[in-house]
């Protein structure tokens, strides 16, 4: 078994009156145990504009388990965004130099992960660590 | 403005041949532009002892405009490795798309269009929905950077 960490970071001296300063530290481990995630899939890749693209492709042998994505917009340009979508879904923007780690459950095939660049084409990188991928028979 | 910056330390020694070590800092800006964020909801703590699913956050509830640049991060206090919170974007009442489980320990910081196409309650507004795999009561933290 592999030993992949993650750390958060998240700081502030003026956000707020007081300084924000919150650390999170994850091990990332197979869905329901303490065994480590051994499995990786990282890209950089430029989106072009004009659709949707499938980033990740969700497929059975990974649903529902404890997979995790990196995803970072390494444009430069602070104007420029990816839309990034799970299924038909668009939760959220990550403009340049953003970055975004969460789940993914991958419950069904129709759940990929998904991206488009808005007005430009942009890099993006990623990586996903996950517990398994249904290989397709070339 | 303000200068809030979220950085990601993601490190493996043997998950492949060649270590993995990825760094990346971000600064929280509103959409579009290099002036910081300069609104948030605090973080916050919800005891959680049910497998309803429920709206953690709901955007009726909250001033967040959508489809610009707002961030969340949520995360699983519990130490328990083998229950999880399913989360998802949609109406808890009615169909959500699962991002995915936080397991105990686990944390997430994503991006939130938190779009709201009807009042309350309707079915495709986008709010951020949790559901817990038990009734084991289990401390969610989070918190939400937005404009």
């Amino acid at each position: 078994m592999a030993t992949t960490t993650a750390t958060l970071t998240l700081t502030s001296t003026d956000l707020l009156t007081d300084s924000l300063s919150l650390s999170a530290t994850q091990t990332l481990y197979k869905a329901g145990t303490t065994t480590g995630l051994d499995s990786i899939q990282y890209e950089r890749l430029e989106v072009p504009t004009g659709d949707v693209y499938d980033m990740i492709d969700a497929t059975s042998a990974g649903a529902n388990k404890a997979n995790k994505i990196y995803i970072a917009n390494k444009h430069t340009d602070a104007t420029k965004y990816v839309d990034i979508y799970i299924a038909a879904v668009n939760i959220g923007r990550l403009y340049a130099g953003d970055w975004a780690f969460f789940p993914l459950e991958a419950a069904a095939a129709t759940q990929d992960v998904g991206i488009e660049a808005i007005s430009a084409a942009q890099v993006v990188e990623f990586a996903l660590i996950h517990e398994g991928k249904t290989l397709v028979a070339s | 403005m303000a200068t809030t910056t979220a950085q990601i330390t993601l490190t493996s020694t043997d998950i492949a041949d060649n270590a993995l070590s990825i760094s990346n800092t971000m600064t929280l800006t509103t959409a579009g532009t290099e002036t910081g964020i300069t609104e948030t909801t605090g973080l916050a703590r919800k005891k959680i002892a049910s497998a309803t699913e429920v709206d953690l956050l709901t955007v009726s509830n909250l001033e967040v405009t959508a489809a610009k640049s707002a961030k969340v991060y949520i995360k699983n206090t519990s130490t328990a490795t083998d229950k999880y919170a399913l989360i998802g974007i949609g109406e808890a009442t009615g169909s959500p798309t699962y991002i995915g489980r936080l397991y105990g320990g686990d944390w997430m910081l994503f991006p939130w269009d938190a779009n709201e196409t009807g009042g309350a309650a309707h079915a495709n507004n986008e709010d951020v929905t949790i559901k817990m795999n038990d009734a084991t009561e289990t401390v969610i933290e989070y918190m939400v950077f937005f404009e």
